[in-house]
C-alpha cells in the first residue's frame, strides 16, 4: 500500500452494533471515522450513532456474513485508512482476515493500548495467548486490530448512511437457523461474576454456586471443562481465552485452580476472589482476596455471611 | 474429495516461562499437535471416509516443527500423507504471514476442496489464521463449525452463531475452522503409530512457493509481563469457614466492592 490516509479508520461491523470499543480504539489514531457494516439495516443505523460515515452493503439476506470479507476489504483497501478495527469474534475476525489478506499486514490482537507518536501507530497487545505483552510501531500499511465489542453507541447524532450493491462471494446459503434452547447468558454487562471450575463434584451442586452468585447479585459463570467437557452450563458460560472475557467489579473463582487459559478472561476484572482448596493453586497468585478450603464448606459459609440463603 | 487438516505443532504456554521484562523463554516449552486441531483430524477423516476421498496434513512454521516425533503425531492422527513447510524465516511468523504460506501450499497441493482447522492454536489463541487463509486463497471461510457432512452439491455445514445454530449449504472450495467441541477425536493407537512411520511426507520449500511479501513492518518497542500477577492475595484460613467468610465479606466491604 502507498502512504496511508492519517486523518481516517475504518472500523468493520458483522451484524453487531456493539461497536463502542471498535470505534474508541478507531478514534485514537484519526479525527474520521467510517464504518463498513455486513449484516441488517438497522444494525448500520445503530451504527450510525457512533461513526462519522457509514458504508452499508445491503441486506445479506441467506447469505452469511463472512462471504461479504473480499469486497469490505477492497473498500477498505481503496481508502487506505491508518487503521482498520473489528471485532475479537469469529465473524469480526473473517473481516479483519480479508483486510490482512488483502493489505498483507498482520492481525494485532489482545490490544491493550493505541496510540500515535511520530506518525506511526503504536500498539501494545497481549501475545502468546496472554502470557506476555508486546509495544510495536507500525509501518508500511494499516494498524489492522481486533478488539473486544463494547456496547452499543447511544442515541444521538447520526451519521449519514450510504449503500453499496453487494457482492458476496457466491459459496454459501443459509438454509436454516434453529434458535437456541437456553436463554444466552450475558457475563459482559454483570457487575459480579461467579465462575466455578473443576473442583466442584457433581451437576447438582450448582446449587451452592447460584446461591453465592445470588446472594451478590452475580451471574454463574465456569471454566471449560464446565460447559465443553460435562456440560453442566451452556457455553455462553465459560470464561477464558476463546471464551467469554469480562471485566466485572468483582469475580469469585471457586474451585478454579488458575490456569492461564481462564484467568486470561478475567484478567481486567476490579478484584478476585479464590476459593481453592490447594494452597498451591496458582490462582491465588493471581486474587486479591483467597480462602484456602473446601468448596463445599467455604461457599455456603460465604453466602450466609453475605446474608444470602442456600440453594 | 481432497481435504487439508491445516493444524499447528507448537507448545502450550503453560509450560513456557515469562521472563520480568516480557521476553518468552520457549525452552521448557514441549511442542505437540495443538490442543483444539485433533477435532479437525477427526472431522476430516470422517468425512473423507464417507466420500472415498484423501485427507493430507498441513503445517507451517520454524525448521523445529519438522521432527520424526512431530510427523508421527500428525500422520497417527488419520491422515494420508503430510506435507510440511519447515523453515525459520518463519520463526514468530505472524497470522497474516502464516496464512499466507499455508495459502500457497494449499495450492501447491492442488485440487483441494476443503481445508479444516481447529478453533484456535493453543500459543496464539486467537482464531485468525484460518479466516486469513481463506482470504488469501480467495475462498470462503467459516469459523464455529459444529458439523461437516456431505452434501448433493458441496457440503451441508453446521455452525454455533450468536442466533443459534445456522445450516448452510456451501460449495466448495472453502475453509471451515471447527469448534473445540464438534467431535470427540479419536485417541491413536499402536497400531496408528506404526503405521504412520509408513505414510509419505512432503516437504515444499518456502522459496519454491508463491507467498505474497509483508508489507508492514513492526517495529518492538518493548516487552512487559502483563500485570495481573500483581494482585495484593490477601489469604484466609478456611479450616474455620464462618470465620474465613466473615474476614473476607469484611474485607470486601471495606474495599467498597459490596
Amino acid at each position: 500500500m502507498n502512504a496511508s490516509n492519517a486523518s481516517q479508520s475504518w472500523v468493520v461491523v458483522a451484524d453487531d452494533p456493539a461497536v463502542t470499543g471498535l470505534v474508541e480504539v478507531a478514534r485514537t489514531v484519526a479525527d474520521e471515522v467510517v464504518a463498513v457494516v455486513v449484516g441488517a439495516r438497522p444494525v448500520a443505523d445503530t451504527v450510525a450513532a457512533g461513526v462519522d460515515r457509514v458504508v452499508w452493503l445491503g441486506e445479506p439476506g441467506a447469505v452469511p456474513l463472512e462471504a461479504f470479507a473480499p469486497q469490505v476489504a477492497e473498500l477498505v483497501a481503496a481508502a487506505r485508512p491508518v487503521a482498520v478495527v473489528g471485532a475479537a469474534t469469529p465473524a469480526g475476525r473473517a473481516l479483519l482476515g480479508a483486510v490482512a489478506a488483502r493489505t498483507q499486514a498482520p492481525v494485532l490482537g489482545g490490544v491493550r493500548t493505541v496510540s500515535v507518536a511520530d506518525g506511526r501507530v503504536v500498539v501494545t497487545h497481549a501475545v502468546m495467548g496472554g502470557i506476555a505483552e508486546r509495544t510495536v510501531a507500525l509501518e508500511g500499511g494499516p494498524a489492522v486490530l481486533a478488539v473486544e465489542a463494547g456496547a452499543v453507541p447511544a442515541g444521538g447524532a447520526t451519521a449519514p448512511v450510504a449503500e453499496v450493491a453487494g457482492a458476496p462471494l457466491d459459496a454459501a446459503t443459509v438454509t436454516q437457523v434453529r434458535p437456541k434452547v437456553r436463554a444466552g447468558v450475558d457475563l459482559g454487562a454483570a457487575s459480579v461474576v461467579v465462575g466455578v471450575g473443576r473442583g466442584l463434584k457433581a451437576e447438582a451442586d450448582l446449587g451452592l454456586i447460584r446461591g453465592l452468585a445470588a446472594a451478590v447479585h452475580g451471574e454463574v459463570a465456569c471454566s471449560r471443562p464446565l460447559a465443553e467437557g460435562v456440560e453442566w452450563l451452556p457455553k455462553e458460560s465459560y470464561i477464558g481465552i476463546s471464551g467469554q472475557h469480562v471485566a466485572p467489579d468483582l469475580y469469585v473463582a471457586v474451585a478454579i485452580s488458575g490456569q492461564l487459559q481462564h484467568m486470561v478472561g478475567v484478567r481486567d476484572a476490579k478484584v478476585i476472589v479464590a476459593v481453592n482448596n490447594d494452597k498451591n493453586a496458582p490462582v491465588f497468585g493471581q486474587c486479591d482476596y483467597g480462602v484456602v478450603g473446601d468448596l463445599y464448606q467455604v461457599v455456603p459459609a460465604l453466602t450466609a455471611a453475605l446474608g444470602g440463603s442456600d440453594d | 474429495m481432497k481435504i487439508v487438516v491445516a493444524y499447528k505443532w507448537a507448545p502450550n504456554p503453560q509450560d513456557l516461562e515469562v521472563r520480568a521484562d516480557g521476553t518468552v523463554d520457549e525452552a521448557r516449552g514441549k511442542p505437540a499437535v495443538s490442543e483444539y486441531d485433533p477435532v479437525a483430524f477427526e472431522l476430516a477423516r470422517r468425512l473423507a471416509d464417507e466420500t472415498g476421498g484423501e485427507v493430507v496434513g498441513l503445517t507451517v512454521g520454524a525448521a523445529a516443527i519438522d521432527t520424526p516425533l512431530a510427523r508421527k503425531a500428525a500422520l497417527s492422527r488419520g491422515l494420508d500423507r503430510l506435507v510440511l513447510v519447515a523453515d525459520d524465516a518463519l520463526a514468530g511468523a505472524d497470522s497474516t504471514r502464516l496464512a499466507a504460506v499455508l495459502a500457497a501450499a494449499v495450492r501447491a497441493i492442488g485440487g483441494v476442496d476443503l481445508v479444516l482447522a481447529g478453533d484456535s492454536s493453543v500459543d496464539v489463541a486467537e482464531g485468525q489464521v484460518p479466516l486469513t487463509a481463506a482470504a488469501q486463497l480467495g475462498w470462503l471461510g467459516l469459523g464455529r463449525v459444529t458439523a461437516v457432512t456431505p452434501a448433493a452439491e458441496g457440503l451441508s455445514v453446521e455452525r454455533d452463531t450468536p442466533a443459534g445454530v445456522a445450516v448452510l449449504a456451501v460449495r466448495t472450495p472453502v475453509v471451515l475452522a471447527a469448534t473445540a467441541d464438534a467431535v470427540v477425536p479419536r485417541v491413536a493407537g499402536m497400531k496408528d503409530i506404526l503405521a504412520a512411520a509408513k505414510k509419505p511426507v512432503e516437504v515444499l520449500a518456502l522459496a519454491a512457493l508463491d507467498v505474497p511479501a509483508p508489507a508492514v513492518t513492526l517495529a518492538t518497542l518493548g516487552t512487559a509481563k502483563p500485570s495481573g500477577g500483581d494482585r495484593r492475595a490477601v489469604l484466609f484460613d478456611g479450616s474455620d469457614p464462618a470465620s474465613a467468610a466473615s474476614q473476607l465479606v469484611g474485607a470486601l466491604r471495606s474495599a467498597g466492592v459490596l
